[in-house]
């Protein structure tokens, strides 16, 4: 290209061309996930806020700080754990249901036990007893 | 960009439009199921560009996330002086420089393992060929031109490659870029045609 030509009369142009006619697939229940996540942050009303008597009151938790603090502090640990990815929190009446994927080859259920572990102790730190129960569920596999 | 309803340039204006500002309105007055409906309808075509953006399918997940999550605390102050369309490329192209801005400087163990084994892969997105009428070699050729392509925007500085992505994959006019960068035209334009050399210079090494 000399100078000041203009790049989309280059040949090769087309190949952008090209590329702007590809699809990128959105990854299968992308958008469920997402979903769950703003009724997460929402609030579904579905669970009761976390209650626990102390002296001189009662700690009322509710769902929304629940799931940004469990979907910020997954995401940390995911990363440090590696080849974990959270991909949705919510909180449900049976507990904290997380949602990941894992990468082909790694041994889903150490990552997803020491994720599980890792989020429940940081809950408990934040929350104290109120803190509710951590369910890890392994839905897709990525890589490979 | 077959994969969302309404993806033309100005994609604000017709029916689509008017459905979008509606399903806004009814959201910002606390139906859930309006907001959700922006979800479904929209999801595919923000995941485009955050996958274009970061470069990475993970890493494009969690920006639609975000994106989504700061849509919806946003909801009250969106004053439809932008189509809805706009205003969301606008959140999840903040979403993603957000991202791309934080990453560490090191190379993370997975690329690290892949170059060492001199095994790259494909960017994600690349799984259906972009001509399908072209012959099987021809097929492949592409597939190999359109991989190059999205590389070498993955290479580029955020302050291209963001630009170009919303010009030149998304085919968003240059208003419609403009209002989503919330810089001028002439300043868009400038910006773009850096772009396009750089892009083109990164082509022409890699033929």
């Amino acid at each position: 290209m000399s100078a000041g030509a203009d790049p989309l009369d280059d040949p090769r142009w087309e190949w952008v061309r090209a590329a702007a006619r590809t699809p990128a697939p959105t990854p299968p229940g992308l958008v469920e996930r997402v979903l769950r996540s703003v009724r997460g942050v929402r609030g579904t009303l579905l669970t009761e806020p976390l209650e626990l008597e102390q002296d001189g009151g009662r700690l009322r938790v509710g769902e929304r700080a629940v799931v940004v603090l469990a979907r910020r502090r997954g995401a940390e640990l995911a990363g440090e754990i590696g080849g974990v990815h959270v991909a949705a929190v919510a909180l449900e009446p049976g507990g904290l249901d997380v949602l990941v994927t894992v990468r082909y080859g790694t041994p889903a259920d150490e990552v997803a036990e020491a994720l599980r572990r890792g989020l429940r102790d940081a809950l408990v730190a934040e929350f104290g007893p109120v803190a509710p129960a951590v369910n890890v569920h392994i839905t897709d596999v990525y890589g490979g | 960009m077959t994969d969302t309803a309404d993806t033309a340039g100005a994609a604000g204006t017709g029916p689509a439009g008017t459905a979008d500002a509606t399903l806004v309105a009814r959201a910002a007055r606390g139906e859930a199921a309006a907001f959700d409906g922006l979800v479904r309808r929209h999801t595919p075509r923000m995941y485009r560009v955050a996958l274009r953006i970061t470069g990475t399918a993970a890493e494009a997940e969690d920006v639609v996330q975000e994106a989504w999550l700061s849509a919806w605390r946003g909801l009250a102050d969106f004053r439809g002086e932008s189509a809805v369309s706009t205003w969301l490329y606008r959140v999840v192209t903040n979403a993603a420089l957000g991202h791309v801005r934080k990453r560490r400087p090191t190379v993370s163990l997975d690329a690290a393992l892949l170059a060492g084994t001199g095994e790259s892969g494909p960017l994600p997105g690349l799984g259906v060929l972009a001509d399908p009428h072209a012959n099987p070699e021809g097929q492949v050729v592409r597939a190999e031109q359109v991989d190059a392509v999205l590389r070498a925007i993955a290479e580029l500085d955020v302050s291209q490659r963001v630009p170009l992505v919303l010009r030149e994959l998304e085919e968003l006019s240059y208003e419609e870029v403009a209002e989503v960068l919330e810089v001028s035209v002439p300043a868009l334009r400038s910006r773009l045609h850096r772009a396009r050399v750089a892009l083109l210079a990164k082509l022409k090494e890699r033929s």
